[in-house]
């Protein structure tokens, strides 16, 4: 068994779920900027509220399994991505807690609404950064990062920073087109309107300029053309299915479009890296932890993701339907 | 004190992980209470349960959340401050802290949402389940976490290959020599703390003459609690002393105040002392006498191994570490005598009415919290100049990222830390001062797991019946 494959395609996985999960978390608190009225905000936060706290533990799930299958990777990348992911870390905090203190501090909740949205926004852009920096490639020597942490805030990092955040707003809109009541269809259709245009402009920006960043890239192309080209295609022809169902019935259509969508983008983002972990410099091999230790890892996770999937699902399906107006606990 | 990278590292590491235990310590021991108190409700149906259920879990919810945003920065903290302790150490702590967010994040996570906006969609049974589940997430989540920082405290079941560590066996790695004894230390810490928050509420609202039925049960409960566990507390903490003298002998000769290899015989109890690492020698030291003795060799005469015993290079700051300790078990001391207290006073059917007992009870709202800290500066100070013990310096373990940069990002987690413990202490000082009534305006639990589980088809003008009743 080639354990660091496995371990490899678990990782691949955590990042999978994170990006379709909180994704439209974080695109719902962008939107929060744009939406003036507070009864709609509300809304707009009930409707990620009970399951937000599960789509995040992706994000550290994908942190730890760096640390346990591939640590000489994670040590290197953290301090090669300081800057974004502590940025990153401060946003999803402020974020986090301030979903608890708008919910119960209603004079401010103005206030606590614009931090939830720059959180949101700021979050977005550094994992924006934090993939255009792994795309360009970071220094490495032997097994030690050597560039400077200042990297990965050059032109590239700061256009898919830009990709993502856009990706993360039409996924957000997608997702209250499914949750919300009729009352905001009017916004969502506007702001989606303008959102998709900009996230295909920037997501294939990002794929042009990439091939002259990192010649990696390039090779990967090459080697791959028609798996790449499918997948570039698939993005394509979902981003027109969601602009299609903009606004119509079945309402789950634009998000279950603009998640496939999402996933061929980082299908073909792995497609692009394989077999490297610290993209284009060390293979998922020379990375890799003790054998045991990818045993335990792998073993631990078999037996725990399905049923993770299972209670997540679940939560999802009590919270199913239409986001209540009133809230989850029935008062105002 | 310098400001190079490793000083600027460790106080980073050490600001972000002291700021994130207050808040676990809190929920771990907050989810078990809510579990046992919802328990209580279920079987007696007194609505006064509920009330004390809703009043509690609007503050473990808050403090849950800041405990998680914490503990998602310690996550990446190993790689962005100590990248060489990470890539050495990942292959045994990695698959550990990845175990805890699989078992325990998830099943926190899956089952909070229920917990706290649940109750009139899945019924009062289902809802409890969801409570107990989130309480054993706690504990699962405390005890992974003890494991691993036990495993660098007390290393086991590794061999280092060309420079990479490679495990041997896990259980070893799991039960290395400290964690049996450590974990059980600190979830009795967590429940001793949120009986001291549980009390204090109690005996503010008694003070002031107000919610007289809630204060009643809060401050019976939570006396109740602390009184069981101080005792239990007071003979793992002897059981861990010993443990720790035989794997961390520095850590246990520095925790003492005593310099010299042997002790005077009968060796006194020092509670306050002013060591000067240079010279070897306290400047200045006050203690009772025979207590030393007594309390660390249990005999009268025995004799207290001081901190020449280990080599200068291999030597912790004996300040920390002793403060640290003294901090942990002044404070252990002052919660036996409270809990001594409450028996006479229960005894003489005036728990209720005693001024002087009810005011020291609001002092020690925060005690078990203190004592926490104290007892992880104790444990992680103890271990210096290691970062896993007699394997790698903590000096070798340094990220390569420069000074400014991790100057810049300490004060950026002060301000935004400040800012959550600003926000929390006022929403708690809020729920607080609005009172347990408050929680009587909240929907009685009217859902069952039926209706949870019956499709729903929602008219889109119309959705509002999907919030029961």
């Amino acid at each position: 068994m080639d354990m660091p494959l496995l371990c490899a395609v678990f990782a691949a996985l955590s990042v999978t779920f994170y990006v379709l999960l909180d994704g439209f978390d974080l695109g719902v608190g962008a939107l929060l900027l744009l939406q003036p009225h507070e009864k709609s905000r509300d809304h707009m936060v009930d409707s990620i509220t009970p399951t937000w706290d599960g789509n995040e533990t992706w994000l550290i799930m994908t942190g730890v399994t760096l640390l346990a299958a591939f640590p000489i990777a994670y040590g290197i990348l953290m301090p090669a991505l300081y800057i974004p992911i502590i940025v990153m870390l401060l946003s999803l905090g402020l974020r986090g807690v301030t979903f608890e203190f708008r919910s119960q501090m209603k004079s401010y909740r103005r206030r606590w609404d614009v931090i939830f949205a720059v959180g949101s926004i700021v979050a977005a852009c550094m994992q924006g950064l934090i993939l255009g920096a792994l795309l360009q490639g970071v220094s490495v020597q032997g097994v030690t990062f050597s560039g400077s942490v200042l990297d990965c805030i050059r032109p590239f990092p700061a256009l898919c920073a830009l990709c993502v955040l856009a990706g993360y707003v039409v996924l957000g809109g997608c997702w209250l087109q499914f949750k919300a009541t009729a009352q905001l269809h009017g916004f969502l259709g506007r702001t989606l309107r303008i959102a998709l245009p900009l996230f295909m402009v920037s997501f294939f920006a990002v794929g042009g300029m990439s091939l002259f960043v990192q010649p990696g890239i390039l090779a990967a192309w090459q080697n791959h053309p028609v798996l790449l080209g499918t997948l570039s295609c698939i993005v394509l022809l979902a981003a027109f299915i969601l602009f299609g169902s903009i606004g119509k019935r079945p309402d789950v259509r634009p998000l279950i479009a603009g998640l496939v969508m999402i996933a061929a983008g980082i299908g073909g983002l792995a497609i692009l890296v394989f077999p490297t972990i610290v993209p284009f410099r060390i293979s998922i091999w020379d990375a890799s932890s003790s054998r045991l230790s990818q045993i335990f890892l792998l073993t631990g996770a078999i037996v725990v993701t399905p049923v993770v999937l299972g209670y997540s699902f679940f939560a999802y399906w009590v919270f199913r339907g239409k986001t209540p107006e009133k809230g989850w606990d029935g008062y105002e | 004190m310098s400001l190079n990278p490793a000083t600027l590292a460790r106080v980073q590491f050490a600001f972000t992980v002291s700021f994130h235990i207050i808040f676990p310590t809190m929920s771990i021991g907050l989810a078990m209470f809510l579990a046992v108190i919802e328990g209580l409700w279920l079987k007696t149906r007194d609505g006064l349960y509920l009330e004390i259920y809703r009043f509690w879990q609007s503050i473990f919810a808050m403090g849950f959340g800041v405990g998680v945003v914490t503990g998602i920065v310690l996550s990446f903290e190993f790689g962005l401050g100590f990248a060489k302790f990470a890539q050495l150490a990942g292959p045994a702590i990695g698959p550990m802290i990845a175990l805890e967010v699989l078992t325990s994040f998830f099943l926190e996570a899956g089952f909070l949402g229920i917990m706290l906006f649940g109750m009139n969609r899945v019924g009062p049974k289902l809802h409890f389940f969801a409570t107990c589940m989130v309480a054993l997430g706690t504990m699962l989540s405390a005890s992974w976490i003890l494991s691993a920082n036990s495993w660098m405290q007390t290393p086991d079941g590794v061999a280092v290959h060309d420079g990479r560590l490679v495990v041997i066996n896990w259980w070893h790695v799991v039960n290395n020599p400290s964690w049996l004894v450590r974990l059980p230390h600190m979830l009795s810490a967590a429940y001793l703390t949120s009986s001291f928050l549980v009390a204090g509420v109690g005996a503010w609202y008694l003070l002031q003459g107000k919610h007289l039925a809630f204060a009643k049960k809060s401050v019976a409960l939570g006396t109740a609690f602390a009184t069981v566990l101080i005792v239990g507390q007071v003979f793992i903490g002897d059981i861990l002393y010993g443990t720790m003298l035989k794997h961390q002998p520095s850590k246990m000769q520095a925790a003492e105040g005593f310099w010299e290899k042997e002790s005077a015989s009968p060796a006194p109890y020092y509670w306050v002392i002013a060591p000067d690492q240079k010279e070897q020698r306290n400047r200045f030291a006050l203690g009772i006498p025979y207590l030393g003795s007594i309390w660390l060799t249990h005999s009268l005469h025995g004799r207290v191994e001081g901190l020449k015993n280990t080599p200068r290079d291999a030597q912790p700051i004996m300040g920390m570490v002793f403060y640290g300790f003294r901090i942990m078990y002044g404070i252990a001391i002052l919660m036996f005598a409270v809990a001594t207290a409450s028996l006479w006073l229960r005894w003489k059917r005036r728990l209720f009415t005693t001024k002087w007992f009810l005011r020291c009870l609001v002092t020690m709202t925060p005690s078990g919290i203190l004592a926490t800290l104290g007892g992880w500066y104790l444990a992680e100070t103890g271990r210096q100049p290691w970062v896993i013990f007699g394997m790698l310096r903590t000096i070798d373990a340094v990220s390569p990222v420069p000074a400014q940069t991790l100057l810049a990002t300490l004060i950026a987690f002060v301000c935004i830390y400040a800012f959550f413990m600003t926000a929390f202490l006022i929403f708690v000082a809020r729920i607080i001062r609005r009172g347990p009534e408050s929680a009587s305006i909240h929907a009685e639990a009217s859902g069952s797991l039926k209706n949870a589980l019956r499709p729903q088809v929602l008219d889109r003008a119309n959705a509002n019946a999907a919030a029961g009743r």
